[in-house]
């Protein structure tokens, strides 16, 4: 087991790998009555191609995300009754790249535990239950439909890339989950529902040793193989399609701009790509850029205007979005004011105190048990350890910064997604 | 513990002192009486005193002045509990142990806090045009964009039709019409008002203790020229003759929201029944309408329940097919039948309870939640504290829960349905 401190942040990780390969962390959270556990599979709505026992499969789109709905079962139980007797909340989503199952309690930690791995391990679907699941989702995709902020976003993913699956919705289509039977579950859940393949993160005041020995004796110490993820995409840099506009019932226009980056590695490098492209963002159209300002004072954004960078496997962004009346101005705007920012970059003094404030909010940021978590995971998938990122910080130039800029903020590696209010008749 | 002093006349400060945390939380609330004259300027208010002030002229340089204190936030506050509405400012800051050699924040940021509230900058003797006119706009297309949220869209338009002649009525942050209204002057007025007569809540958690957020507290606002009004009491729902309503959009979805009207207040010794029953019919993980519209019927994905217990109101809202609304319909009424039935299972019973209990005994694990907790509890005229409270939910019976069901009267529906205008 190892024990490592974070004095400067008054955090402690301990890690463990057992015998069945699943990695066990604990963030201990002394004199805290909530305890939040992270059950977590590397693997979500983009690893459709996979290659498990020397055959490659495609599976239909919607299958991490309908595999989720379905684990809430076991043979002749209720799970959902069961978490709720011993006062837990659970939930679960789905991601583009990984799927998560959590449960938080004050009260039967054990007992909750024991049942989160029990239901996430053990496979159980029956046709039946698979058909009236799909009425279910597709309401969820109805309700998804009509949500401004989920469509401006799945509208920009479709015209940025033109390979990559995170073009496709992480639901699904009401079509591909009509593909989606027992035996693809089954197939999805062998394949990635391994040990090997999953993360059980625990934030709260317990014990690493108790959390592992549970986990060993619900998923047995047999290590067995994972499916092997396809994911050789062969996505350029080049948006595919500069601009997409539908209509919707909203009140007024609303878009997602974003700039296709390197997709990022693995290790420190992930932390420092993201902290690169975090800091970017923030010196180019942050709350404190002379360019939000202007924006802000021309009544072209609002405080519904934000951004960042994002990440996913295989792919990377600088995106930004809100509600204005001239989202292509804004555009123009930003990618002006990159090559200028790119160029001139700001006092160091300005930059030092951007690195301090984006820390600091790290740091308040600590105090979520659910964002902790949640990063805690995202990052081991990764290859880093969440609470080392202050070094990181440390190690970040303006120089990186300039650079990034001025190659991924470009005309061709932009896409820009609007969704207008419908006309009244 | 919490500890509660009255820093000056009609000034209370709350102080939750707690060291677990790496941030400081601090709340800044002007209670106001809900209603039309005044919901929009009370709305309006904090967005223009974070648009500057006299010795930071812009956003820019108030996000400067809050990148120095390593990532602070303020943000506007504007709460609406019942018949009242707040106005006010919520701050988020590091806490000094974390800083480098030696920084500190928290007094910097109580400084920071006063200037936004006390010295916005002026022109003319009034705010500024420009921000004023900005902030309206802005104002305005968050009003506008509650359509968006096609669920929350219609539980307002239930709330109305429900609450004609009530406060309760009227969004939290106002209408358009009365945002329209609003110029320099008339916005400046009540802001001096504001600060002369109204109520305040402090609200502090964080790692200082509570005679020194007082003392820095008290310098501020000692500055202010009072002439204090307390506010009238909260009051339970008015009761006017219900109605069903509907309106088309061109929406794939549509939204079934229901209400209904019970005595149960907050202020009532059957509340922590009424909680519970809530949980067990509609807002919990395994309630009635979710095991049964949803796992078993396949209704709909998402199904609840909400009751405002300041007011006295339960609302059950789902999304449906257009077609699907009378069989909906009758499903929510029958789940509410088992339960005044009292056909409630133990495990239902002990699920819903569990779920309320574990709720509070989370309240003390993060900073915005216990400002949360406490303030809505204030502010509502009930202030029970979670240990209380948790004491009261573990008597409920079933008996209890199907003795509150039965209070329960059918009042309006609002329904939100797919299809052209």
């Amino acid at each position: 087991m190892s024990r490592k401190q974070y004095p400067a942040l008054d955090e402690t990780v301990c890690t463990r790998v057992l015998e069945n390969g699943l990695t066990v962390k604990v963030v201990p959270r002394p004199g805290f009555a909530r305890k939040l556990a992270y059950f977590v599979t590397d693997f979500g709505s983009i690893h459709q191609d996979f290659e498990l026992d020397g055959k490659q499969y495609h599976a239909p789109a919607g299958i991490a995300h309908f595999l989720e709905h379905r684990m809430f079962e076991l043979p002749g139980r209720d799970v959902m009754e069961e978490f709720a007797a011993l006062g837990a909340n659970v939930n679960a989503f789905t991601g583009y790249d990984m799927t998560a199952y959590y449960f938080s309690c004050t009260e039967n930690f054990d007992e909750n535990l024991r049942l989160l791995l029990e239901f996430v391990s053990t496979p159980c679907f029956d046709q039946e239950s698979v058909e009236r699941e799909i009425g279910i989702i597709d309401q969820e995709i109805g309700m998804n439909a009509d949500a401004p902020e989920s469509q401006v976003f799945e509208e920009l993913m479709r015209i940025l890339y033109r390979v990559h699956p995170i073009r496709v919705p992480i639901l699904g289509t009401s079509e591909s989950i009509r593909q989606i039977n027992a035996q693809w579950l089954e197939l999805c859940h062998r394949a990635f529902y391994t040990p090997r393949n999953m993360l059980l993160c625990v934030v709260g005041d317990v014990d690493i040793d108790a959390v592992a020995a549970l986990a060993e004796k619900v998923l047995g110490t047999q290590c067995k193989e994972s499916g092997k993820k396809l994911m050789e995409w062969d996505e350029s840099l080049v948006a595919a399609k500069p601009l997409c506009r539908r209509t919707m019932e909203v009140a007024m226009p609303t878009f997602q701009l974003a700039f296709k980056a390197e997709p990022i590695g693995t290790g420190d490098e992930t932390m420092r790509m993201e902290i690169v492209g975090d800091l970017a963002a923030e010196m180019l159209f942050g709350e404190s850029s002379s360019l939000y300002l202007k924006l802000y004072e021309q009544g072209l954004i609002d405080s519904s205007f934000g951004g960042g960078f994002e990440t996913v496997d295989g792919c990377a962004m600088l995106t930004c979005g809100g509600d204005s009346e001239e989202p292509e101005k804004i555009h123009d705007e930003i990618l002006k004011a990159a090559q200028e920012v790119a160029k001139t970059g700001v006092s160091e003094a300005d930059f030092l105190r951007m690195k301090r404030s984006a820390m600091g909010r790290r740091i308040r940021d600590l105090d979520s048990f659910d964002s902790t978590c949640f990063r805690v995971c995202a990052y081991h998938f990764d290859g880093f350890e969440y609470f080392r990122f202050p070094s990181v910080y440390a190690a970040v130039t303006q120089a990186e910064v300039c650079a990034f800029l001025a190659t991924v903020v470009r005309e061709e590696r932009a896409a820009l997604s609007i969704i207008d209010p419908k006309e009244e008749s | 513990m919490l500890e509660t002093m009255e820093l000056l006349p009609g000034i209370t400060l709350r102080c939750f002192r707690d060291d677990r945390f790496k941030q400081g939380a601090l709340s800044i609330q002007f209670i106001r009486l809900m209603k039309k004259e005044e919901a929009a300027l009370n709305a309006l208010l904090p967005a223009v005193l974070l648009r500057g002030t006299e010795f930071c002229p812009d956003l820019r340089a108030i996000t400067l002045r809050l990148d120095d204190l390593y990532g602070a936030s303020v943000s506007a506050l504007v709460r609406r509990v019942g018949d009242h509405q707040t106005t006010g400012l919520f701050c988020a800051f590091m806490e000094d142990r974390f800083a480098l050699e030696g920084d500190r924040i928290m007094e910097p940021m109580v400084a920071f806090l006063e200037e936004l509230l006390l010295h916005p900058l002026l022109e003319n003797g009034v705010f500024c045009d420009s921000f004023v006119r900005s902030e309206k706009k802005n104002l305005i297309s968050t009003i506008e964009s509650m359509i968006n949220d096609k669920r929350a869209y219609a539980a307002s338009q239930l709330r109305k039709i429900m609450c004609r002649g009530d406060s309760f009525a009227l969004p939290r942050l106002g209408e358009k019409e009365d945002v329209e209204k609003i110029d320099p002057q008339n916005l400046y007025a009540h802001y001096r008002q504001v600060l002369r007569e109204s109520p305040v809540e402090l609200f502090y958690v964080g790692s200082a203790e509570a005679s020194a957020v007082a003392a820095l507290l008290k310098k501020s606002f000692g500055k202010l020229e009072r002439a204090y009004r307390p506010i009238p009491e909260q009051t339970a729902f008015c009761g006017n003759a219900g109605a069903q309503e509907s309106e088309q959009m061109d929406v794939a979805q549509a939204k079934l929201c229901m209400g209904f009207t019970t005595e149960i207040t907050n202020r009532d010794p059957r509340f922590a029944a009424m909680q519970v029953f809530n949980t067990l019919y509609g807002a919990g993980m395994t309630s009635k309408l979710f095991m049964n519209l949803r796992e078993k019927q396949s209704l709909c994905y998402a199904i609840g329940s909400s009751y405002f217990s300041t007011k006295g109101i339960l609302t059950v809202s789902a999304g449906i097919d257009t077609c699907s609304e009378e069989i909906a319909r009758a499903g929510i009424f029958e789940q509410l039948r088992a339960c005044c039935d009292c056909d409630i299972t133990a495990a239902e019973l002990t699920g819903a309870k569990e779920a309320i209990i574990s709720g509070l005994q989370g309240v003390h694990d993060s900073p915005s939640a216990i400002e949360g907790y406490y303030e809505t509890a204030f502010l509502s005229g009930c202030a029970l504290m979670p240990q209380d409270y948790i004491s009261r939910v573990m008597a409920v019976t079933a008996q209890d829960v199907a003795a509150v069901a039965k209070t329960l009267r059918y009042h309006s529906c609002f329904c939100l349905k797919g299809g052209a205008k």
